[in-house]
């Protein structure tokens, strides 16, 4: 059962677009989801305002699949809160993709905003290209972090990426700007480019893999030892890697690997294992 | 000839509310108390030249005199037919007015902004993710034998800071250090002094003596009162401070974090965190924890530097790791009058400080995404009313380049880039010189600001101006005019 | 005129010993009175009338609140109040915006709530949310009990200067009454220290916290206040402070004359734990019901614990730290100088947690076991122990065992084998609950035309869709909870404000401060205070009064002050 939306034209104004998702498609027919309501600024309007409706619907949220296409970059909170089924966006699309959603899967072509998957609980999350900041994290004042499900980056992302994490897996190909994993409490996140500095920040617990150079060190990290791999669920990276405990500013005992090879800047710690 | 008292003064947050102002035939001559801008402010804000004495709107491209009504129906017109227009300034505006402010950007389904977004918003996302160990400035006057300014300068920015509530003002349980520090800028003047001869005798330049001097003074065992300045340089403040030290750009995070541990009494496993020696960060740890009551005061310097928000972060979180071993806290120096107001206002009303977003009816609060830079950046508004600010200057490029190509709306007393590029200016009245209302002092305060003069008669107060917009959009609601 | 009737309801006036006859209620311009011939008639037929709830304690306004809403965006992201045609959007949940506090109180039938915090410095502050809190009546106790001026006069034994000067303090602030909140201990936090007991001296100022409630009870004495002096106590919140309010309440038995309460303690959940430390902890309800039983100086409110996640907030700036301590969760500490400290942090009370559990229990066997329920108000300590919308619970609780039994079940094991509530049957009665929630509010608060439905009082009343001849309450608690959490009307001077638990019409509400008269100069220390002002705080003497008009609706009640010329 596919629902194919397709965005009428370039829009200005921001489109909050929660009632994009499985669960509230399930059990409707395309007539119905054409009303559905959106938000356009301060304007509620009928989904057909803004998409062109088409495909058959399904009564069952996990036979459902959603297609998108057209530049969705101030298309917000789609598949919110969502728990099953599935939405494929051709495109670019804007932020809080999949927030607070536990299942299903969500996959993108092109670029998504800030506060993708944010406090997800479960479910997977693929984007092909760029994530914004905050990949995973609560909204300001709360620490409901991320309590599971999987987000994988093939582009590279902003700051602040899985903040206050208690289980999951990030994963990102790309580079990370800063902040990866600050205030981290427990789950992975694995950076396989370069991470631009403040990596696990006010953590303490859960693992931080960065395969490419960190540029600084934050000084209240602690090395242990030397790792000739590391793990993450069950993908195995077998280079040296520096193991650091962190953040002892939070008397954290989260941890850090960062590749041997990578990072000649660290070479300094490791007389400290002697 | 009147003297008016207790006036308080309409710049920078330090709300000094101790000026006398002399006034003849509702003209002020005379200011007493004031630090220079304020001077300047009392005493030039007539001047026509800078004035907004004109309602106008924009037609065929020209801003065109109209009555004050035709502006204010303009104005109405805009927002009501807008879907998702912001409403930006505030922070140099009355209490007052900022209600009214408030229920008209709910009233339009609008984003309603104040310009901690690009100052002091960090601060406030930090004390939304741990809190902040805080006081009033009369705490510090009275108890604190420790003062730090960190990425600040008092001197230049809130010039009458230090000797009104810190280092040189007299408390109950600690005296004033002026004298101490007029004896060393003596010397410190005679050592220049001394230099430049010695530059012209020798013919040649004499490079400015290296700055931070990694030890710390002798007199530093004293039991007196300590002014200790961390910045990226040397600044006018640093001069009178008992010690100064030069935080590499960008690396307050990392200094913060390595103190924190400090205080905590364990060891770094580095010699040297943003370019301070460790030996050096530990004496700093240890005068920390000594001291009997300690502040930070912070500008912005810290909230707009590399790391922002978080750079808070870490400073709060080492006052939260202060007040285990002595009393310690912490305070943003607010930078425009009634920023704080602003704030307080709004978190009041609707629950949140800042970047408020009403489309959907009802608050909703999410910096970066609901605050103006923000929004306009991505090009998201599609109209302005922007009050008592100037955000064609001081935004980011593109951001002004978007405010600009939508309707903009204008309130202010004086002409700015941003009243300049308008599609319709309501001059208005200087809040705290021609209005009353209240404002907020940076430690949140209140204080009554005073109307010493008679504004000119066209320029209304903001709350007034506000309330007839808001009047005319209820009005094109009503005949259905939102279609 | 405006007329209106409320026929046949069943009527609970406890000050005026009506205990559910039916009856007719007129109104006329905003007042009870005998009889009204037209206007609008309300069928009460079946539902309770009572007056208007009042509530003595509960932290509405004011720049600790303030701080409170700033620092919790994640308490207000899924508790919102959309903008009607009628009223102001918001959020709530432990910390509402100001609107959605009036709108919310409203609803359940209140009328007047009192903000029991206010530093002085920052009264302007409290005034101008006040200002903005629609739907009932309001005051705000100005924060005295560690202000230097206070612990000056008192150390000198000179309380015919200190009440002059509390005298000023009330006009000054636009305040309603006397608080002290850990008197003493909020100076000594100004160095980040405390005091240990009521007999600690204070720190650089040579005097004891004893000292200090006696000093202040004595001042209100002098002053007539309508309110007693509103104490909260020395080590509030820690295991053994039984002690403490014991010698509390006892340091100012002397001062009692003619059986009339002199001094209002506060929250008292809090301050009746027995044990040595928080795994010895216990309930010390009975100690404490023990001596309120027996002696007619002090009343009481509850500060009852609710399971949920709140705010803490106090002007206990001590006690808030050893929460953020325990708790490792956010912090704001914000001391104000020459008057007074405070502290914020977010609370999450747990069920199977044993010390929240059995707080639980303290609060509702000290409502339980005092006899008399004139003697203890109902209370949340909003949002401290819960947010104020859990009265109609807490009500439930009050008048039903088994709704008791209900939590009881699902409370932490050791909580449930050790708390004395487990053997207490005791139920209120509709009148009872209409003393804790009504009439004993206002009667302490010495406000006379509030909590009853006499000729004359204000015409501030609320009908709940309730029957108590149909229904049997105490086995049936969910009917009990429905009809308080939706006030089948509520009504203030006069105007019906709310209908069927939706706000109908947006009224402002009063602000009442105290206007001591005296033949005395009051303003004669004036000078002299100004010099010391000067000294003391950071302000100018002009600019840190409130005025007159700051705000709108500003209602003076004049207290006649003995005060020797």
């Amino acid at each position: 059962m596919i629902v194919k939306l397709h965005l009428k034209k370039e829009i200005h104004v921001p489109v909050d677009a929660e009632s994009i998702s499985p669960d509230v498609f399930a059990g409707k027919l395309v007539e119905e989801i054409a009303e559905l309501p959106l938000w356009k600024g301060n304007r509620k309007v009928p989904l057909k305002d803004v998409f062109g409706v088409e495909g058959i619907s399904g009564k069952v949220t996990n036979e459902l699949v959603i297609h998108i296409d057209g530049n969705l970059s101030k298309v917000q909170r789609i598949g919110s809160g969502m728990t099953d089924g599935e939405i494929r966006i051709a495109g670019d699309v804007g932020m809080h993709l999949g927030v607070e959603m536990k299942g299903g899967k969500i996959t993108v072509e092109g670029n998504v905003g800030s506060w993708l998957g944010s406090s997800m609980k479960g479910g997977t999350i693929e984007v092909n290209k760029d994530a914004g900041d905050y990949i995973g994290a609560p909204y300001r004042g709360s620490t409901e972090g991320m309590r599971g499900g999987t987000i994988t980056i093939h582009g590279n992302a902003g700051t602040e990426a899985g903040r206050y994490m208690k289980k999951g897996l990030i994963r990102i190909d790309g580079d990370v700007d800063q902040f990866v994993g600050i205030h981290l409490k427990k789950g992975a996140i694995l950076v396989r480019g370069n991470a631009d500095g403040r990596a696990g920040a006010f953590m303490t617990g859960g693992k931080i893999i960065i395969c490419g150079h960190l540029k600084s060190l934050l000084p209240t990290f602690t090395i242990d030892s030397m790792k000739s791999k590391a793990k993450v669920e069950e993908e195995i990276i077998k280079e040296p890697f520096y193991l650091f405990i962190g953040d002892l500013a939070e008397h954290g005992s989260g941890k850090l690997y960062l590749a041997k090879n990578k990072n000649k800047h660290l070479e300094t710690h490791e007389k400290l294992l002697q | 000839m009147t003297l008016v008292k207790n006036v308080t003064c309409p710049i920078c947050g330090t709300l000094c509310d101790d000026l006398e102002v002399e006034v003849e035939e509702n003209s002020i001559v005379d200011v007493r108390n004031a630090c220079a801008i304020g001077e300047a402010k009392f005493l030039n804000f007539t001047d026509p030249k800078h004035r907004n004495l004109k309602p106008l709107v924009r037609k065929g491209g020209e801003l065109t005199e109209v009555s004050l009504d035709e502006a204010v129906e303009r104005s109405a017109q805009i927002l009501a037919h807008a879907q998702y227009p912001i409403l930006y300034g505030w922070s140099c505006t009355s209490c007052q007015a900022i209600r009214v402010g408030i229920e008209l950007a709910e009233e339009v389904g609008g984003v309603i902004d104040n310009t901690s977004t690009v100052c002091h918003g960090p601060s406030i996302l930090s004390i939304q993710s741990v809190g902040i160990p805080t006081c009033t400035l009369g705490q510090v006057r009275h108890r604190a034998d420790l003062v730090v300014y960190w990425a600040s300068d008092p001197y230049s920015a809130h010039p009458r800071h230090i000797e009104r509530y810190t280092s040189f003002s007299d408390g109950r349980f600690q005296e004033s250090e002026w004298e101490h520090y007029v004896t060393r800028l003596r010397g410190v003047l005679g050592k220049k002094r001394l230099s430049r001869a010695s530059a012209r005798i020798s013919m040649r330049e004499v490079s400015i003596p290296p700055i931070a001097d990694p030890k710390l003074p002798p007199e530093f065992e004293t039991e007196k009162r300590k002014l200790i300045v961390v910045d990226v340089r040397k600044t006018r403040s640093a001069e009178i401070a008992d010690f100064f030290i030069q935080v590499e750009p960008n690396r307050d995070f990392e200094l913060l974090q390595a103190l924190r541990l400090l205080v905590k009494d364990e060891e770094l496993e580095v010699d040297k965190v943003a370019g301070v020696p460790v030996d050096l960060l530990e004496e700093f740890a240890d005068i920390l924890i000594s001291c009997n009551f300690g502040i930070f005061f912070f500008g912005v310097g810290l909230t707009m530097s590399s790391g922002k928000h978080r750079n808070i972060d870490a400073a709060i979180a080492l006052t939260k790791d202060l007040n285990y071993r002595t009393k310690f806290a912490i305070m943003p120096m607010r930078g425009h009058f009634n920023v704080a107001g602003a704030n307080i206002v709004s978190t009041w009303q609707t629950g949140y400080p800042f970047a408020v977003d009403f489309s959907h009816g009802y608050p909703r609060y999410n910096p970066g995404e609901t605050s103006a830079v923000d929004i306009l950046q991505r090009d998201e508004s599609d109209a302005s009313l922007i009050i008592a600010s100037d955000p064609v200057s001081n935004f980011p490029r593109n951001a002004a380049q978007n405010l600009v190509k939508n309707p903009m709306i204008t309130i202010d007393p004086v002409v700015s880039p941003t009243t300049m590029m308008a599609d319709v200016v309501i001059p208005s009245a200087f809040v705290g010189i021609e209005v009353e209302g209240t404002a907020y002092r940076m430690d949140c305060v209140p204080l009554p600001m005073k109307k010493i003069v008679e504004p000119p008669k066209i320029c209304l107060p903001d709350e007034e101006i506000l309330r007839r917009i808001l009047l005319q959009v209820r009005q094109i609601r009503q005949t259905g005019g939102k279609a | 005129m405006k007329e209106l009737l409320i026929k046949n309801g069943f009527v609970y006036d406890p000050l005026n010993k009506i205990d559910g006859e039916t009856m007719d209620i007129a109104v006329r311009d905003g007042k009870i009175v005998e009889e009204v011939k037209k206007g609008k008639t309300i069928d009460a037929s079946g539902m309770v009338v009572m007056p208007g709830g009042v509530d003595i304690h509960s932290h509405i306004a004011g720049a600790k609140v303030n701080s409170g809403r700033l620092l919790r965006p994640e308490d207000h992201y899924k508790d919102v109040e959309l903008k009607t045609v009628l009223t102001r959007s918001g959020v709530g949940y432990s910390i509402p915006s100001t609107f959605t506090t009036g709108y919310r109180y409203s609803r359940m039938g209140w009328t007047t709530v009192m903000e029991p915090a206010m530093p002085p410095l920052k009264a302007k502050h409290t005034h101008e949310e006040l200002n903005d809190t629609p739907m009932v009546d309001k005051g705000a106790y100005p924060l005295l009990g560690s202000n230097w001026f206070v612990l000056e006069y008192l150390r000198a034994k000179m309380y015919g200067e200190c009440a002059a000067f509390v005298a000023w303090m009330m006009n000054a602030t636009k305040g309603y009454a006397i608080k002290l909140v850990n008197p003493g201990g909020l100076e000594a936090w100004g160095f980040g220290r405390n005091v240990r007991d009521i007999d600690d001296p204070v720190p650089n100022f040579d005097i004891t916290p004893r000292e200090i409630i006696q000093g202040l009870c004595k001042v209100n004495q002098i002053l007539n206040l309508p309110h007693t002096i509103h104490v909260h106590i020395n080590n509030l919140g820690k295991p053994g402070n039984y002690v403490t309010t014991l010698e509390t309440m006892r340091c100012v038995e002397n001062l009692a004359t003619d059986n009339k309460p002199i001094m209002h303690l506060t929250h008292c959940q809090f301050s009746a734990f027995a044990g040595e430390d928080w795994r010895t902890f216990k309930s010390a309800s009975e100690e404490i019901a023990e001596y309120v039983n027996s002696h007619s100086h002090v009343t009481l409110d509850m500060g009852q614990i609710v399971f949920t996640n709140t705010t803490t907030m106090t002007a206990d700036g001590p006690f808030q730290f050893t929460l953020y301590q325990i708790t490792g969760n956010k912090w704001v500490n914000n001391d104000v100088e020459t008057e007074t400290s405070s502290g914020i942090v977010p609370f999450q009370y747990k069920r199977k947690n044993y010390v929240h559990a059995t707080q639980w229990t303290i609060g509702l066997e000290l409502a339980l076991q005092i006899k008399d329920p004139w003697k203890i108000l109902l209370t949340t300590d909003h949002p401290n122990a819960g947010p104020f919308t859990a009265y109609p619970k807490v009500i439930t609780w009050l008048m039903s065992r088994k709704a008791r039994d209900d939590v009881m079940k699902k409370v932490n094991k050791k909580t449930r084998r050790k708390a004395p509530l487990s053997a207490i049957d005791r139920e209120y009665s509709l009148y009872e609950i209409a003393i804790a929630t009504r009439a004993g509010q206002a009667k302490a608060l010495g406000l006379e035309s509030k909590g009853h439905l006499g000729v004359g009082a204000d015409a501030d009343i609320s009908v709940y869709n309730l029957d108590p001849k149909k229904t049997n309450l105490a086995d049936n608690p969910e009917a009990i909870t429905k009809a308080f959490k939706k006030a089948a009307y509520t009504i203030k001077d006069g105007e019906i404000v709310v209908r069927d638990g939706e706000v109908v019409n947006s009224v402002n509400g009063r602000t009442y401060w105290v206007k001591v008269e005296t033949q005395a100069n009051l303003f004669e220390i004036e000078p002299e205070l100004k010099r010391a002002f000067e000294k003391y705080y950071t302000v100018k003497y002009e600019n840190y009064l409130v005025p007159q008009n700051f705000s709108a609706h500003q209602t003076p009640v004049t207290a006649k002050a003995r005060i020797k010329s």
